[in-house]
């Protein structure tokens, strides 16, 4: 950490020149204009000796100043921090479950139409300049969407296109004979079909909310899927635990829509709503319990964790009408500049919401990115697996093919991506700098930009510092992962 | 003799390994890669449309005093506004709103990044594969400091070191106080500064794979038999261990030069790449961006030949990995196995 | 006396005490199996391969009958489909395969099961036991919890109960400690006791079938014949018929009642072990059987050795033999220390200690132990691939390595040339020991290009010279050594290893890697060209029987001491020290009744020193 500084200190202090514009100046006292700021930059003492300052500053808590706006870069940094990590960690974090399970899919399905379609797509997205779609996202996507937001007119071709795509999406990911993936593609296409019709004609765009019949049918729903994934229908506890879960869930729709409505909401509060969901997820396995008391109350806690998310989602769309009617924003929600819009006092489902509709764009381009190099990596990485040995003794163990991956290929194919997790971590930071820029984020990517171009290396060596810090954090934080993951780290023997 | 022999291949039952035999014998493990290589189809279609490319824009703009065929041979003359400077007969990319031929421009920029692409996968080549040699073959002490030397590297996004490396290429003659005429022939050969420079920070990922490979290779009989048979330390890095992490090593280099497009159009477009009087695809983007409502086709034309130049790249990247891989065969169709396996059980 | 024997002598546990009140969530297929019951019926059984647009038979028209409490061995060298033939039982074909014919359990068919009806069956009915038990065991659970998984799968059943009968099975297979090993992870167990827990999880249904896959070609020796005691036990006490796939004869005739030998997807012969053993009748099993290297059939004294007796480590390491008359040893070894360096997190490790030991001119020594005795680590040594750090080695006079009492001497890189001529090196795996990407021409030709500075014509001359020496074609030395056979690649190998003449010869497990009829040919070549050369050589292998065909003396060795050297005929006859007895005891032969002779023996000298 301390060679690093050092290195990009002297490195940063080469490449900078403070005196460009006055060089080139014509006024009169030119040489006594050089003379001040050099005293100003210590200029006129050696690179290390800047270091060494610079350096005792730094561990006194003292990053120093951005001198052309006279700025402390102390100032500066707690704005910029919280900005950027919202947008990186949510960039990585979507990344790395879509990422997963699309390259999971795509293995398991090697060799056919959707493997294929998965892999040319992720080499596309791979290749693709991050500020070039970000420019066409803020172009295009939110323009266009922004203009039918104001006047949903829908246009039928790309509805219809729409759901053919999602139609052949489902059908290549859950394969099977001609015959299923007919049907397959038909209902998919049809629901997907029916839904956006829905929402089109029933100007839900202008009032959207999820309501308590769209809760019962997602809660329910993930009740089934968690189940299905984690345990087995056959295990009967523990669907009806996630089941009662999901009931409990729908019963307090109404109680929490007064609560919220007298109760000001912070994060704080939300946090703690959710760990208490998480509890009574937990405590209806428990209740059910059975043999496999762990298998019910971890399929009740996540049963309870997304079903709070849909409530807590319904109740920020509530505000949307709201949003939209306020002033503030003109009649474009999806921004395109900024981390929030400027003094928009509101509550904190309209903060909420606001925080979303800016945060949308640069993500969308920070995972484009970054989703293409995870699925990759997860598809050779289960293909590998799949092909060990183990597996092929899990299976003659007579173990279900949903056993065999979720419980004995999944975890081994997950090892080595924590490898490339910090790895691409820091090439989303890298990427942070050209969406900040090209969004108007003033993040820590734009600081080190802006400070980079008017040769202020403070600002600079705190952004590279702090970067490096992160990253070392994130190599940590990977091998702790690992060692979770992997008991023959975990158990020295 | 030893017709027998042949039937006993080495491995452990598989049914299907005297088949393989039959069909790779005779050819050298090059030819086989080289084969396997060739009927990848879609890195055989890349490297067409990536040659067809290189040809097109080199052509069209000439190489060093040699002309090329297209008509505005200087990407930053005006000419009088055709079609309204919408892609016209005469300017096919477009015009700008001075009246810049676009299609001059996006041609002079691949060739930019074409090169700079070409100098990285040097620059990384060299580096990486001497500093991953050498750490493998040696280790202990060599190794250690080599190594914390590619982590060192590697701590920061290697956009904010090219940053860094671009500011200081264009920044340092004039700090220096050299003479104007140095510091234009320096912007002159910008290009090739920065594509050094990028290949300078690019290297880590290589040296590290490399690494691992001369580790593991060392460990192997083959380098023990030649040790024994008395080759020296030089000889076994360059004939033994060396040709048998090639797959490697091409590999990765071709991937690295795919995100190394990227990474220098990006440089460009933030301002610490190639800038003018140099013309890059990223730096193109970056001017027009603002007139992306009013003319689109300037923006359009240098995203659409990035991609392309990477896309092919990395196409080649895969179709070599699998051409190295000693495990991927021909993949059978499995709806023809179906078919034939109900052909042949009715033959039965 | 180790507590898990004493369970195994307790009175057969009622099988599946712990299965009676548990709810099948698997049908079983075709009711109660009684001893003698024919389990299995197999008719016209083929097993093929898409390979390249073409079905490729792997195994074409097996067919046999199994009855509980059986043991069907089949046997064949690799590539000869036997593998194939059992997986397709239980549909664990890769998806390039395909089974066609019939195989009933019971009266229910095999072929063809496909979804809930084929995991019913998967060790539920049918336990599989596979080779390499590191891989074969998912390194993230914990080996309790992949035996309970089985039984969890078929059974509704509390996961106490599943412990509880998972522990009785680990009992049974005689893990030590079951109670703590039931937590530990696969890494955390020898080889010997993974293996032990793969045929308690193969068990814990009960299953009608066991198949077991080359169950102990992974393991070392004394191991082997553990888990093959084992198995034999566990025949008496469940009803399970098995199916036992294997390329070594030796455990054919410890175990088999019924033998099926198989050759390129056909069946040659069937029979019982007795019928095969003493009156094959297809020519192939004939060659089969006369490959195999026989312990104690080649047991007379080869050449006279300088000392009639063996020398056996007692408080004292064993010292050095007395040498040949006259002669300079080929490789002396004085109190040697053999260590490998520290590199990265690891500490240095000392392979080999005290080690005495010599070779003289002409003479083969045999250097015999199991796996990580630090016998290849001595052959390394000698070649100065690694260094010595203690004591004194010389080869052929000239010393390499001279430690002890404050002198260090090592001979310096320049010093070593004239040494490297005098040594050459035959690696146990000959697919890794050439070079891939140079043709075998160039690789034999290495050592003379670079010590007698050959070109052109003579070089080709020389390597051609060499080619015939080993009866390989001459054409042949412009191919890659991926496209020859694995007898083939040994044969260059050799060949290589020739070509500067040297006086020492270290030979570090020629043959493991290759099938017994490959070895048995290649053994010979090796045999004539010693006589031819006249080297010196230190033949390393685990495999007792080849050594003892070929070597004069015999060095054992264990946990990187040695504990006996002497005469091949006296130790293979009389062995003297009890590891020497016990590795000695543990290898099988391949004739059922001479093995069942030894396995006596062996139990005898087991009880007499009280080790299991």
């Amino acid at each position: 950490m301390f060679l690093l500084s050092f290195v990009s200190y002297i490195m940063v202090d080469f490449a900078i020149d403070p005196l460009e514009d006055l060089r080139a100046s014509t006024s009169p006292n030119k040489e006594q204009l050089i003379a001040n700021r050099s005293a100003m930059l210590m200029l006129d003492k050696s690179p290390l000796e800047r270091y060494w300052s610079w350096l005792i500053g730094f561990v006194q808590g003292d990053f120093g100043i951005a001198w052309q706006t006279q700025q402390k870069v102390g100032d500066m940094l707690p704005n910029a921090i919280s900005t950027s990590v919202s947008l990186v960690l949510m960039a990585t974090v979507l990344a790395i479950i879509l990422g997963v399970i699309v390259g999971v899919v795509s293995a398991l399905r090697q060799y056919t139409g959707f493997d294929y379609a998965i892999t040319f797509v992720s080499f596309v997205l791979y290749s693709l300049p991050v500020f070039w779609v970000a420019v066409l996202l803020k172009q295009y996507l939110a323009i266009g969407l922004n203009d039918f937001l104001a006047k949903p007119e829908p246009n039928w071709l790309l509805v219809a296109a729409g759901s053919i795509l999602c139609g052949l999406f489902w059908m290549g990911a859950i394969g099977g004979k001609p015959g299923r993936l007919a049907l397959v593609f038909a209902s998919a296409t049809a629901a997907t079909f029916a839904v956006v019709v829905f929402i089109l004609i029933s100007g839900w765009l202008d009032h959207p909310s999820i309501g308590i019949v769209g809760l019962s049918v997602i809660a329910i729903a993930s009740a089934i899927v968690v189940t299905m994934l984690f345990a087995g229908l056959a295990n009967r506890r523990a669907l009806y635990s996630a089941l009662t879960v999901a009931a409990i869930g729908i019963a307090l729709y109404y109680p929490l829509q007064w609560y919220f409505y007298f109760f000001e909401m912070d994060w704080l509060y939300i946090f703690e709503l959710l760990g208490a969901a998480i509890l009574v997820g937990l405590g209806v396995g428990w209740l059910f319990g059975g043999p496999d008391r762990a298998v019910s109350m971890r399929g009740g806690a996540l049963t309870a964790l997304l079903t709070s998310v849909v409530v807590f989602v319904d109740r920020v769309l509530q505000v949307y009408p709201q949003y939209y009617a306020s002033g503030k924003i003109r009649g474009r929600p999806i921004a395109t500049i900024g981390a929030e819009t400027p003094s928009l006092h509101a509550d904190f489902w309209t903060t909420q919401l606001d925080r979303f509709t800016h945060i949308l764009l640069p993500t969308i381009a920070l995972v484009l990115i970054s989703f293409a190099s995870y699925t990759r990596y997860q598809r050779g990485s289960m293909l590998e697996v799949m092909s060990q040995d183990y597996i092929r003794t899990a299976r003659a163990k007579g173990l279900s093919e949903r056993v065999v991956i979720m419980r004995h290929a999944l975890r081994n194919a997950l090892m080595p991506l924590t490898a490339i997790v910090p790895i691409d971590f820091l090439t989303l930071i890298g990427g942070a700098i050209i969406t900040e820029t090209i969004f108007g984020w003033s993040g820590m990517g734009k600081l080190f930009n802006d400070a980079l171009k008017a040769a202020e290396i403070d600002p600079v060596m705190a952004y590279i510092v702090l970067v490096g810090g992160v990253t070392m954090l994130a190599n940590i934080l990977a091998d702790f992962c690992y060692g979770l993951l992997d008991p023959r780290i975990r158990v020295n023997a | 003799m030893n017709e027998e022999e042949l039937d006993y291949q080495a491995g452990e039952g598989r049914g299907d390994n005297a088949i393989e035999a039959k069909e790779t014998e005779g050819l050298s493990q090059g030819q086989i890669v080289w084969r396997k290589f060739t009927r990848h189809v879609g890195a055989m279609s890349a490297l067409g449309v990536l040659l067809a490319t290189a040809l097109f824009a080199i052509s069209a703009m000439g190489v060093g005093p040699i002309p090329g065929w297209w008509k505005y041979q200087d990407p930053e003359a005006t000419h009088p506004m055709e079609n309204g400077g919408a892609p016209s007969a005469n300017h096919p990319f477009g015009q700008d709103n001075i009246g810049v031929d676009n299609f001059a421009a996006v041609m002079t920029g691949v060739k930019t990044s074409l090169l700079i692409m070409v100098l990285i996968g040097v620059t990384t080549l060299i580096v990486g594969v001497s500093v991953g040699a050498l750490a493998g073959y040696y280790r202990g002490w060599l190794d250690n400091l080599l190594m914390r030397f590619t982590d060192l590297v590697i701590t920061l996004p290697t956009l904010v070191i090219g940053a860094v490396l671009g500011v200081m290429v264009s920044k340092a003659p004039g700090k220096l106080g050299w003479s104007d005429e140095s510091v234009q022939e320096v912007y002159r050969w910008m290009p090739v500064l920065l594509g050094i420079a990028l290949g300078l920070i690019l290297w880590p990922s290589l040296a590290r794979l490399v690494r691992g490979e001369f580790l593991a290779l060392r460990e192997r009989e083959f380098v023990d038999s030649a040790r024994v048979a008395g080759a020296s330390d030089l000889r076994i890095m360059l004939k033994h261990i060396l040709p048998n992490s090639v797959g490697v090593i091409i590999v990765n280099v071709t991937l690295l030069m795919s995100s190394a497009v990227v990474l220098e159009t990006a440089l460009s477009f933030l301002g610490f790449g190639v800038r003018s009087p140099n013309i890059s695809l990223g730096n193109l983007i970056s001017t027009n961006q603002g007139a992306f409502a009013t003319r689109p086709w300037l923006f359009w034309w240098p995203g659409l030949f990035i991609i392309i130049i990477a896309l092919t790249v990395n196409f080649i990247g895969d179709g070599l990995r699998d051409a190295f891989d000693p495990r991927t065969k021909k993949i059978p169709s499995i709806s023809k196995m179906r078919r034939s396996f109900a052909q042949f059980t009715k033959e039965q | 006396m180790n507590p898990s024997v004493e369970t195994s002598q307790a009175p057969r546990p009622s099988m599946g005490a712990a299965l009676e009140g548990a709810v099948r969530l698997s049908r079983a297929v075709g009711g109660e199996v009684k001893r003698g019951d024919t389990v299995l019926e197999v008719r016209d059984l083929s097993v093929h391969f898409w390979v390249n647009n073409e079905w490729f038979a792997a195994a074409t028209g097996v067919s046999y009958d199994l009855k509980a409490g059986e043991v069907l061995a089949i046997v064949g060298e690799s590539g000869s489909g036997k593998s194939q033939s059992s997986m397709s039982l239980i549909g664990l074909l890769p998806p390039n395969g395909r089974a066609t014919g019939s195989a009933k359990l019971k009266g229910v068919e095999l072929i063809g099961l496909r979804g809930k009806q084929l995991r019913e069956v998967r060790g539920n009915e049918i336990g599989m036991i596979f080779q390499e038990p590191m891989t074969a065991l998912n390194p993230v659970y914990t080996v309790g919890f992949q035996i309970a998984e089985t039984l969890r799968t078929h059974y509704v059943m509390a996961p106490s109960a599943a412990k509880a009968r998972a522990l009785e099975l680990m009992k049974l297979v005689e893990i030590p400690e079951p109670e703590a090993s039931y937590d530990k992870f696969p890494h955390q167990l020898s080889g010997g006791q993974r293996q032990r827990i793969m045929i308690a999880q193969a068990l814990v249904c009960d299953p009608k079938l066991l198949i077991a896959d080359e169950p102990t070609t992974a393991l070392d020796v004394t191991v082997q014949a553990e888990i093959l005691k084992l198995m034999r036990e566990l025949r008496e006490r469940v009803d399970a018929a098995i199916i036992l796939i294997t390329h070594d004869m030796g455990v054919v005739a410890d175990m088999a009642d019924r033998i099926i030998v198989m050759k390129d997807g056909l069946v040659v012969d069937h029979g019982t072990a007795e019928e095969i053993f003493h009156h094959p009748k297809h020519p192939y099993t004939k060659a089969l059987l006369e490959a195999v290297p026989h312990l104690g059939a080649s047991a007379r004294e080869r050449a006279a050795a300088a000392f009639s007796s063996s020398y056996v480590a007692g408080d004292e390491p064993v010292p050095l033999t007395p040498g040949d008359p006259g002669a300079t040893a080929a490789l002396l070894l004085e109190d040697v220390a053999i260590e490998y360096p520290a590199s990265g997190g690891q500490k240095a490790f000392r392979a080999a200690k005290h080690i005495n030991l010599r070779v003289d001119p002409g003479r083969v020594v045999g250097l015999v132990g199991e796996s990580g005795s630090g016998k290849t680590t001595i052959g390394r040594a000698a070649l100065a691939l690694i260094p010595v750090v203690e004591g004194r080695l010389s080869v052929a006079g000239r010393v390499i390595a001279d430690i002890a009492g404050g002198k260090s001497y090592r001979a310096s890189n320049k010093e070593l040339a004239p040494f490297r001529r005098d040594v050459g090196i035959v690696f146990q795996d000959p697919g890794s020991s050439l070079n891939p990407r140079l043709p075998i021409g160039e690789s034999i030709g290495e050592p003379l290009f670079l010590h007698e500075h050959l070109r052109g014509k003579e070089l080709s001359d020389k390597v051609e010279e060499l080619l015939d020496s080993v009866e390989l074609p001459r054409a042949m030395r412009n191919r890659y050594p991926h496209e020859l056979s694995g007898g083939q690649r040994q044969r260059i190998g050799i060949a290589r290893a020739l070509a500067l003449r040297p006086k020492l010869l270290i030979a570090d497990e020629p043959t493991s890697a290759l099938d017994v009829s490959v070895q048995a040919r290649v053994l010979k070549l090796f045999a004539d060209l010693q006589d031819e050369y006249g080297f010196a050589c230190l033949f390393i292998s685990h495999d007792l029987a080849v050594v003892e065909m070929l070597s004069s003396q015999i060095a054992v060795m264990k946990q990187g001491e040695l504990v006996e050297v002497g005469p091949t005929f006296d130790i293979v006859n009389n062995p003297q020290h009890p590891y020497t007895q016990r590795l000695l005891a543990a290898v099988p032969v391949p004739d059922p009744e001479e093995q069942r002779r030894r396995r006596e023996q062996r139990d005898a000298i087991l009880e007499a020193f009280g080790v299991s």
